[in-house]
């Protein structure tokens, strides 16, 4: 049972989209370097997606794959039209900066292909909290990629000047973004092998002292 | 020097070095040489074939609908997921169960829609047809040559000298940064 909640909880740490699967990254390398553009993506992916990945999950099932994955592509292209219109109200210039990036959003992964493999497949609450715990967790490295690189590339955080005496402004580049998902990929995976070691540990002195 | 030139434009022009789309497609499409062919050779025919609806669309769409262009972009790629579906089925049976994922694999990628955006962007009303078609074959042709850049380092970067945290995944965003990184000093 504890097996089967952590892993519904696991799409935020244990089994991020974007460090663990790779999912999403090329928003995250090319715009993620600043809070802005981060704090206007973390709008754009969780509303298209969530509302995407809702409507599509009453796709009849007894369909066939190709015919699945082109509906829920068409899915996703019509929720882009209102979440792109609602982004223009409430990050005025956003959708500019974002460019080719925002309607990429909306044939995703996760959407397309990950919601058909794993999620459809599940009961409908455990789905919609997994989707959540999905979604938090590409929000999470949007919003840590963001702030470390505008920090570090331009010396502000959302927009503020701070005290940062060498700016490195080629963080704030595509190949910037590239070394810096790899570093933080490879930082999550010793992260995440130190816990399920520790994890391991205490299970195995649990054991000894039962016995 | 002609080829210089080209092959300098094809790096700079590279939608996986300089934009970062389909870098996880290009992961997988690196690992073997028959995923390379077989993902390579799908996602410049959906490129190509794709530009010249982005091209009819942008065409017939009056501007005041360019909220729609995704969903006329994805329906055009949905045809041709179809249509390339239908037509392997129908030439070869043996050949369809083999190459069915890469057709899975490419379409709606990110290196296929996001060929289509961009070529979109950069038009102007005068953009011929004939650029449209360059445009998604460049795409294809950049998708094959940083597979093949990536190829070249595959092994050693997910061999057992790299330090576990950082093997497979991590190493090669890392070297494509790298990579990337020359191909900005061309720019």
């Amino acid at each position: 049972m504890n097996k089967k909640k952590s892993s519904i909880f696991s799409g935020m740490l244990g089994n991020n989209i974007v460090l663990s699967s790779l999912m999403v990254v090329s928003p995250v390398i090319i715009c993620g370097d600043t809070l802005k553009n981060a704090a206007a993506l973390v709008y754009a992916f969780s509303a298209i997606t969530f509302l995407s990945v809702m409507i599509s999950s009453f796709v009849p099932t007894k369909l066939s794959y190709t015919v699945k994955i082109i509906i829920y592509a068409i899915i996703s292209s019509f929720v882009y039209i209102p979440v792109k219109l609602a982004a223009q109200e409430f990050f005025p210039g956003a959708v500019e900066r974002i460019g080719i990036y925002f309607p990429l959003l909306a044939v995703n992964s996760l959407i397309i292909f990950r919601s058909e493999a794993e999620l459809y497949k599940l009961p409908k609450d455990h789905m919609i909290v997994k989707l959540i715990f999905y979604i938090l967790g590409f929000d999470a490295v949007m919003i840590a990629t963001g702030f470390v690189r505008e920090l570090f590339a331009y010396g502000t955080i959302n927009g503020r000047i701070v005290d940062v005496n060498t700016p490195v402004i080629g963080l704030a580049q595509p190949f910037g973004g590239f070394i810096f998902l790899g570093l933080f990929c490879g930082l999550y995976r010793c992260i995440r092998s130190a816990v399920i070691n520790k994890k391991e540990d205490i299970r195995s002195d649990a054991d000894v002292s039962c016995k | 020097m002609f080829l210089v030139n080209d092959l300098i434009a094809l790096l700079a022009t590279n939608l996986i070095l300089t934009q970062a789309l389909g870098t996880s497609t290009l992961f997988i499409a690196a690992g073997s040489r028959k995923n390379l062919v077989g993902t390579a050779f799908m996602i410049t025919i959906f490129t190509f074939a794709g530009s010249v609806s982005a091209y009819l669309a942008d065409k017939l769409l009056p501007e005041k609908y360019s909220d729609f262009k995704l969903l006329i972009y994805v329906i055009s790629i949905s045809m041709l997921y179809v249509i390339i579906l239908s037509a392997l089925y129908f030439i070869s049976r043996n050949n369809f169960e083999n190459s069915r994922k890469y057709i899975h694999l490419s379409v709606f990628n990110c290196a296929v829609m996001g060929t289509l955006l961009t070529v979109s962007g950069r038009a102007s009303e005068n953009t011929s047809i004939l650029k449209y078609m360059a445009a998604g074959l460049e795409a294809g042709t950049g998708f094959i040559i940083s597979a093949l850049i990536l190829t070249a380092a595959y092994r050693k970067l997910n061999s057992a000298n790299v330090p576990a945290a950082f093997r497979g995944f991590p190493a090669m965003m890392i070297y494509l940064g790298i990579i990337s990184m020359a191909v900005y000093s061309l720019i």
